[in-house]
Formats: C-alpha cells, structure tokens, sequence
C-alpha cells in the first residue's frame, strides 16, 4: 500500500477499528462505526481558537498557582492554602520524593504542556520552523497523561468537605480561577486532536520523504 | 452527524502511532511513524517484559500503601494513625457518603481493577485466550485513561497537611502516602508501555 494512500484511513483511538476518511461538511464530526467515539471533525479555524483558549487557560493558571486557594479559620486562627505553601510544607515535613513528584505532576507538566501548544499553535499560524513544531507536537502528545491538575481540584473538593464540620472556610481567588482553568481545559482536549493538529502541519510545511 | 465508512479490510497490517495517529504499515521488529518519525514500539517481547516488570513493582508498593499509615493526626501530643481503609471508615461513620465512596472507589477499586486489567491482557496475549478484539481494545483504553484518579488520596492527604499545621493540632502524610504516589506511577507506566500491537497475536 502507498504512503498517499495511509493518509485516507483512520483508527479509532478507543476500539482500533479501521475507518476510511471522508470528506466531511462544514462543522461536523465523524463517528466511530462501532463505538461511537468521535473520530476526526471538521472545524475550519481550529489553530485560531485553540490558540485563544490556551491564552486564557494560561493566564487563568498562573492565577491558580500564585493566589490563595482558600483559607480556613478554627476559633480564630488563619490557615492559607496556596501552591507555595503546598510545597513549602511538604519538604519541611522531609516528603521530598512526593514534593518532587507533585510538582511535576500539578505544576511542571500542566505549565509544560499549556507553553507548548501555545507556541507551537503561534508558529503553525505564522508558518514558521516546522523543526520545532514537530518536536513541540511529539512533546505534548507524550506529556499529555501526565498533567494531573483536574484530579487536583478534585481533591480540594474532598478536602473541603472533610473540613466542613471543624472549620470555616472562604475561598478565595485562585479557586475561581481553578474552576476556569478546567473548564477550558475540558474545551481545549476536546477541540484539539492531534490527527487534525499534524494534517494542518502537513499541509503548512509539506511532507518530508523520510520513509525508509 | 455519522459519516465515516467503516472498511472491511482486515487492519492486521496496519498500526496506529500513540503519538501522532497516523496509520503505519505494521512490520515485525522496530517501526518508526512515516509522519513524526518517533519509534512506534520496540520488540513486542520487550514490551510485554517491560509491563509485567512495571506492573509487578506496583503490586509490590501496593501492600505498603495499604499497611502503612497514608495520615497521622497529632493532637495535643496523642498521635493517630489512619490507613486508607481507616480513612475511608471515618469518613463513612461520619456519614459523608459521596466522599466516602469516591475514595473507595478512585484509591482501592481503580488500582485492583488496573492490575486485573493489565494481567487480562498480559495472559490472553500469551495464551490465546478467545475473547473479541475490540472488546480487549475498549478494556485497554479504560485502564489508561482512569488510571491517574487514585492520586486523589494523596492529593487530599497532602493539601490537608497543609491547611491543619497548627502547634496545637497536625496532620502529617505517612509513609503510605509516598507508597501510594510511587503505586500509582508505576502502574501508569505499566499501562503506558503496554504495546497494543499484542492485542492482535
């Protein structure tokens, strides 16, 4: 079978069945014939609105990261939650495996990733150095299961709630802005797919024959 | 809108690249992707080593992360420890429920359903096991995408260690916490370097 010819199917990420591409309309999506996954969609500005959303995702993180999360109060003593004092307290209590671990699974990694699709999103919309749009493509996809900052909010969703009976608690900035960071996130993964993201790269920069 | 055709060809010899999606020529050894030129996988008998290696680490970690305290509570001098089953029965007497069982189920079912999944397939790779293909492909998808939420226990642990860290009354992570953490990563690892090429032997 011919290269040309590769590019015309499709597998479904969920149950690898193979499907043959079709041209679709306008703003519609393709199914998978046997479990109904969306495969690929038609959505003519994708690199523009992705790009949008990222913006904000990111200034919505930076929010996250450095106000306070909420603040507690039993009988009159304050207690702050921000992601500083997370890590602050975690390596006074001498816990530097799991520091080390939480702050590449709720910082470094989610930072990482939301850096590389904007910059590889603004030199794909400005047709430059496909080198490194390339790697930058092969770094998100790989670093993509290992951002954890939407269980991390779950997790300050459990925590309140064990608090509940002994304290009082406010919330403060940076929850609002965890609420937002979310749900562009949830917008951001389900618009961008990384079958349409290397079609559009293809199609900008041109198909290198590498193919041994 | 359904508008794919499915095709009926077998896609025996063809493969779909993790990274980039694009459907690959499947030949035996070393594939490298025709469009981002990374390694598709190794040897498939590299790969299954490699997942039953990571697995059987995690298993491992997942007796201390059990037995081993993952919270203790310091109050006025007197120290407390809870396992995560203790933490999960506190929470149930205490009669929040929904919290109760969404830790029951994100910290103690999802990692047992994981191991028994990557164990499944490990076996019904190497023994033929008769079982629908597609059926093994959903069952693959599952274990990768639910596998990073029993982190929500650690996460929990910690954030509350930070917010109760007062001179009269502390909580501390335990070394549980740490077994748990490094349990988790080890069976996403495991379920990451699992080669789904084994799927179709």
């Amino acid at each position: 079978m011919k290269k040309h010819k590769l590019d015309n199917l499709i597998i479904c990420k969920r149950c690898h069945t193979l499907h043959k591409k079709i041209k679709l309309h306008r703003n519609t999506k393709a199914l998978c014939k046997h479990c109904g996954s969306v495969i690929y969609r038609n959505h003519h500005n994708i690199i523009e609105t992705t790009l949008a959303l990222s913006i904000s995702a990111i200034i919505a993180l930076m929010v996250a990261f450095s106000f306070t999360i909420m603040t507690i109060n039993i009988n009159g003593i304050y207690q702050e939650l921000n992601l500083t004092a997370l890590f602050v307290v975690i390596f006074e209590q001498h816990f530097y495996l799991m520091g080390i671990m939480l702050g590449f699974l709720i910082f470094l990694f989610p930072l990482a990733i939301l850096v590389s699709i904007i910059l590889l999103l603004t030199l794909m919309h400005f047709r430059r150095s496909g080198y490194l749009v390339k790697r930058l493509l092969i770094l998100t996809a790989k670093l993509l299961p290992w951002s954890m900052i939407d269980i991390f909010f779950i997790s300050i969703l459990v925590s309140m709630v064990k608090l509940f009976d002994y304290a009082q608690i406010e919330i403060g900035v940076a929850f609002v802005a965890f609420i937002l960071l979310l749900v562009l996130d949830i917008i951001i993964n389900k618009q961008m797919r990384f079958n349409e993201l290397w079609r559009y790269y293809e199609s900008i920069y041109g198909v290198k024959n590498e193919q041994s | 809108m359904k508008a794919s055709t499915e095709l009926k060809m077998s896609n025996h010899e063809l493969i779909r690249c993790p990274i980039c999606e694009a459907v690959n020529l499947d030949k035996i050894g070393e594939i490298k992707c025709r469009r981002c030129g990374e390694l598709i996988y190794k040897h498939k008998d590299v790969s299954f080593n490699r997942t039953l290696a990571f697995l059987m680490t995690a298993i491992i970690l997942y007796f201390p992360a059990n037995f081993y305290p993952i919270l203790i509570t310091k109050k006025l001098g007197v120290t407390q420890e809870n396992t995560i089953l203790g933490g999960i029965m506190v929470l149930w007497e205490a009669g929040s429920y929904p919290v109760a069982i969404i830790i029951l189920l994100a910290s103690v079912f999802v990692p047992i359903l994981k191991f028994i999944f990557i164990i499944y397939l490990l076996i019904s790779t190497e023994y033929n096991v008769k079982s629908s293909k597609i059926d093994k492909y959903k069952l693959f998808y599952i274990t990768e995408s639910v596998g990073s939420w029993s982190m929500v226990d650690v996460f929990v642990v910690t954030i509350l260690s930070v917010l109760i860290h007062f001179s009269a009354i502390q909580i501390v992570p335990g070394a549980g916490a740490t077994a748990f953490a490094l349990m988790v990563f080890f069976t996403m690892l495991s379920a990451l370097s699992f080669d789904t090429r084994l799927i179709k032997r």
